[in-house]
């Protein structure tokens, strides 16, 4: 290790077009934490073209310090220009930690730089701790999640981790003092690798039910087509689609095609939510591999609860008019990239 | 279109990943008696080196590192219609992280020679670490694009690849040699056909060890990982059953923070 | 002895697993309720190899053998047993025109049939009677350079389905009066007749042909005049047999499979029923007649590629797979309860597909005449 180590805990505030990933918020949350605990520093890592403006964002969500490498080369993210960018820095500075969230970007990013600097890389953290002599342990899931492994970086520097969006906690916003430094950007002339030849937006429409990503299904207890509406409604705020049991395809609510279960489709999405469901077996098999369950039914003993991570025994009447409107509040109108795809 | 390499990697069967438990002394995963599958996005990989080489000619050369069972998962490969295939195999390999990994797969690479494109999938579903891609290319100091969903050659030498992000799409311009990693959109690999089953069993599975390879000891293996397992913890599916209670602003609060948490909003 | 399959086998049978589970569940539902067979299928089929896998090379086949046959018709059954019923007809068109056909007749039509252009079909059975083939009604006279059919062929499997017939018809008297013909399906006399409704391999397309003064060219008898009965036999005992076995044994290996998983996810007085001893019992049968059919029917396909004689080895496969196909089928409804006749559940269409094995491709008591007969011939005096 050399001589210029310090403490100093590193994130990588990803922007693109001028807009802060919330994840880099959040990383900066947990730096804080790490950074406390050994009474270091956290710093910020901005990089693109006139992202200045961003820097006090960061300092108030806890950065103690902002680099920021602006320059008109950096505008659109590019992996090659980036990691060069990225790297002098790292090595000039020598920071202990440095987080990167496991975005699209993040996961190409990260470990083209930590092999260029040598050091190791942990991927997909969804926690952060230090050990007695305040090494990083970095927790990580493998095997779909059936595995948690703890990875440690002893004998290199810096310790490099990139995490899941959603799993640390970002600070409120609050007015802070924090130190804004201008880098100076030297790229070499030599190939940095693909052009951009454009970036198209798109903002993701119904997916088919067995593809969603977000399955919102109904049963008996919804009780009306009225009531049906909402679910269709809370299914587009999240970018999924509409499942449904067999009495509301029989009710009419539903088509048949929406039916989940042993007659009807076999999903896996990500996120389930149950509303009105009792949870007989029927249903249950073509459901019961889904990432995250989240059942709502106003009855106390209902069996879909057995299987379900999260349990709401409440009138869905009551819960999803204020929920459609918290998320219609919160949500942006694009959806997350699934890193951690699978199968 | 001169030579492809297909990085493909034996992963254990995820339908019997129940079966995963953890050897107390040892601390390692014990993972008998389940079966190896070609990892599924390899797959994806391969497809598209497949039919790159059927629109533009050239050669398909599958790499691995992994123990010598994994001739198996090759074959399967080489059935799909891969023309050959170079199987790193040394015990100095093991445990390997993803930079000496990548380090090994380099010098796979450089021994194969002549390539113009470099493919593998975008993440492996046992470590899943997605590190692969970005680090083979630094090592061979070649640009790499992650997240690909579509590619085509533009003119003799040049590719346009399609990249997902976030909330869309980039359009790359790539010239030769190039690293690229695929998402499962990308295509749909073709399945075995049976007179592939039949010309596999005659196509070269070449086995090098790191004589072969001559990597720095120091870089590979145990010894060459900067990232140590510190501990591993077996989980039992399970479901949370966490009940959420007190007055519907907080249960509304606390779902809006539970649906955030599975990773399919940005708040 | 040998009883392992060979990495070749393991690796074709984790081929057609795949290509099954994954094309062919999303059609199920529309099979059952149409009763018609997934066309759009055929194709992929083909690449895959599933058409032509006995076909020679020269002819775009794939060449392997009838084990190979067997794991393929095994592992579509296993997944939906309407796929082997119509591709094992298939590939007796196939060994009949292989075994039989003329180089002519062989390069115009194997190719056809393996690359998947159609289906292949042969019609033995009359309405007078499938088991008594010497007492068909259709004929065939000659007249000139051409063949005029008439009669009335029914229970044909992909009857609807192809582009050109194999017909067997009278030409003469006894077991020298049948032929075999190939008619095209435009040939003016040759009729579509009715569409069979079966309750069970509802996926597979059955139906009937009619001959009306129907001109089949000379060139189209397969092998000599008054071989038909040959034709026939072998293929029916070689290729019909090994396939009708192969399709009941896929049922019965789902059969357990579904049995085991439903008695490991049912849970009753706070354990899952396959804690019961009644429950393993049930299983344990089920298991056993699983592995006593799979020997029988991969011994007999052996046989076949060593070329043995094998019509009793065949014959019993045949006869025994399918009755404990339906056998095994009501027990695993047994072990679901009430859900095992519920449309729900996969159980009561592998019960009523097994039903549908027992008479298709010759019943229980003509396989058992002939190994009868085999059996009793050591000790004729």
């Amino acid at each position: 290790m050399d001589e210029k180590r310090n403490r100093d805990v590193w994130v990588f505030a990803e922007q693109r077009n001028g807009e802060l990933h919330d994840v880099s918020l959040e990383l900066l949350g947990k730096a804080r934490d790490l950074a406390d605990k050994t009474g270091s520093k956290v710093i910020a890592v901005l990089i693109g073209y006139h992202v200045r403006k961003l820097a006090q964002t960061l300092v108030n969500h806890g950065a103690d310090v902002v680099f920021v490498a602006d320059d008109t080369r950096l505008e659109n993210y590019r992996l090659l220009p980036y990691t060069h960018v990225f790297e002098s820095l790292i090595k000039e500075h020598g920071p202990d930690v440095v987080l990167i969230g496991a975005t699209a970007m993040g996961v190409e990013l990260a470990p083209r730089v930590a092999a260029r600097i040598r050091t190791g890389l942990s991927a997909h953290c969804i926690d952060l701790k230090l050990d007695e002599n305040g090494n990083l342990l970095q927790v990580v899931p493998g095997w779909g999640g059936g595995v948690v492994a703890t990875i440690a970086c002893p004998d290199h520097r810096p310790q490099m981790s990139t995490v899941m969006p959603g799993a640390m906690k970002a600070l409120p916003e609050e007015e802070r003092e924090g130190r804004i430094e201008e880098m100076y950007v030297d790229l070499p002339d030599s190939n940095m690798g693909p052009e951009i030849l454009g970036i198209e937006r798109v903002v993701a429409g119904e997916q088919p039910l067995e593809k969603a990503e977000v399955v919102v299904a109904g049963g008996w207890g919804v009780g009306s087509e009225e009531n049906w509406s909402l679910l269709e409604e809370l299914a587009r705020l999240l970018g999924g689609a509409v499942g449904a049991t067999r009495p509301p395809v029989d009710e009419g609510w539903a088509r048949e095609g929406q039916m989940v279960g042993q007659s009807g489709k076999t999903i896996r999405p990500t996120l389930y939510i149950g509303v009105g469901i009792s949870g007989v077996m029927h249903h249950v098999v073509g459901m019961d591999q889904s990432k995250n369950i989240i059942s709502i039914n106003s009855n106390p003993d209902a069996d879909i609860f057995e299987a379900s991570d999260v349990i709401v025994a409440e009138d869905f009447m009551k819960i999803l008019p204020p929920l459609i409107r918290e998320l219609k509040s919160r949500v942006k109108s694009w959806r997350s990239i699934n890193i951690s795809e699978e199968k | 279109m001169n030579r492809i390499i297909v990085c493909v990697k034996p992963v254990p069967d995820p339908k019997h990943w129940d079966k995963v438990s953890m050897d107390p002394e040892t601390k390692t995963l014990k993972r008998e008696g389940i079966p190896n599958i070609m990892n599924p996005l390899d797959k994806h990989a391969l497809e598209a080196a497949l039919a790159l080489r059927e629109s533009h000619g050239g050669e398909v050369v599958l790499l691995s590192m992994a123990p010598p069972f994994a001739k198996t998962t090759i074959r399967e490969g080489l059935a799909m219609g891969a023309d050959r295939a170079v199987l790193l195999s040394d015990r100095v390999f093991a445990g390997s992280d993803s930079l000496a990994t990548a380090e090994i797969l380099a010098a796979g690479c450089r021994w194969i020679g002549g390539f113009d494109i470099v493919l593998c999938g975008n993440l492996s579903i046992d470590g899943s670490t997605a590190q692969i891609c970005s680090q083979l290319a630094e090592m061979l100091d070649l640009p790499n694009v992650m997240h690909v969903t579509g590619m085509e050659e533009s003119g003799e030498d040049n590719l346009i690849i399609t990249q997902k992000i976030e909330n869309g799409y980039v359009k790359l311009f790539s010239g030769f040699p190039v690293v690229l990693s695929v998402r499962k959109e990308v295509n749909k690999p073709r399945y075995i056909p049976f007179t592939g089953i039949l010309a596999a069993e005659s196509k070269e599975i070449t086995m090098l060890s790191n004589k072969d390879l001559c990597v720095d000891p120091e870089r590979i293996g145990l010894k060459g990982s900067p990232t140590k397992m510190a501990g591993l913890e077996v989980r039992k599916f399970e479901r949370k059953k966490e009940k959420l209670e007190g007055t519907v602003d907080d249960i509304v609060e606390k779902l809006v923070e539970r649906i955030y948490q599975c990773g399919v909003i940005e708040c | 002895m040998e009883f392992a399959f060979t990495e070749r086998e393991e690796m074709l049978r984790k081929a057609v697993r795949e290509f099954a589970e994954a094309e062919i569940p999303p059609r199920m539902e529309a099979m059952e309720e149409t009763g018609e067979f997934p066309m759009d299928l055929l194709k992929p089929m083909a690449q895959v190899g599933i058409t032509g896998i006995i076909t020679p090379p020269e002819y775009s086949g794939v060449g392997m053998n009838y084990v190979a046959r067997t794991i393929v018709l095994e592992e579509l059954g296993r997944v939906c047993a309407a796929f082997p019923m119509a591709l094992q007809v298939h590939h007796m068109a196939c060994a009949a025109l292989n075994d039989f056909g003329t180089d002519e007749q062989k390069k115009k039509y194997l190719p056809a049939l393996a690359t998947g252009e159609t289906l292949g079909t042969v019609g033995v059975t009359d309405p007078s009677g499938g088991s008594d083939l010497i007492g068909m009604k259709t004929t065939a006279e000659l007249k000139g350079d051409k063949y005029i059919l008439n009669g009335r062929k029914c229970f044909i499997t992909n009857s609807h389905l192809s582009d050109f017939w194999i017909v067997i018809a009278k030409t003469g008297e006894g077991a020298k009066g049948l032929s075999a013909f190939i008619v095209d399906k435009d040939t003016p006399g040759a009729k579509l007749g009715r569409k069979e409704n079966k309750f069970g391999l509802r996926g597979a397309n059955t139906g009937e042909w009619a001959f009306d003064n129907c001109e089949v060219p000379k060139e189209n008898l397969i092998g000599q005049e008054g071989q038909g009965l040959t034709v026939a036999l072998k293929t029916i005992s070689e290729t019909g047999r090994t396939g009708m076995a192969a399709t009941a044994l896929g049922i019965l290996q789902a059969v357990y499979e579904e049995a085991g998983k439903f008695a490991n996810e049912r849970v009753l007085y706070g354990k899952p029923i396959s804690t019961l001893q009644a429950i393993q019992f049930l299983v344990a049968e089920i298991y056993t007649q699983l592995d006593i059919c799979r020997l029988l029917n991969y011994r007999a396909s052996w046989m076949k590629d060593q070329n043995m004689r094998c019509d009793t080895e065949t014959g019993m496969a045949k006869y025994y797979t399918c009755n404990a196909a339906v056998e095994a089928a009501k027990k695993a409804i047994e072990i679901h309860g009430s859900y095992g006749i519920m449309k729900e559940y996969a159980v009561q269409r592998l019960f009523r597909d097994a039903m549908v094995t027992v008479p298709a491709g010759g019943t229980a008591e003509v396989a058992k005449t002939g190994i009868g007969r085999a059996a009793l011939a050591p000790f004729k005096k």
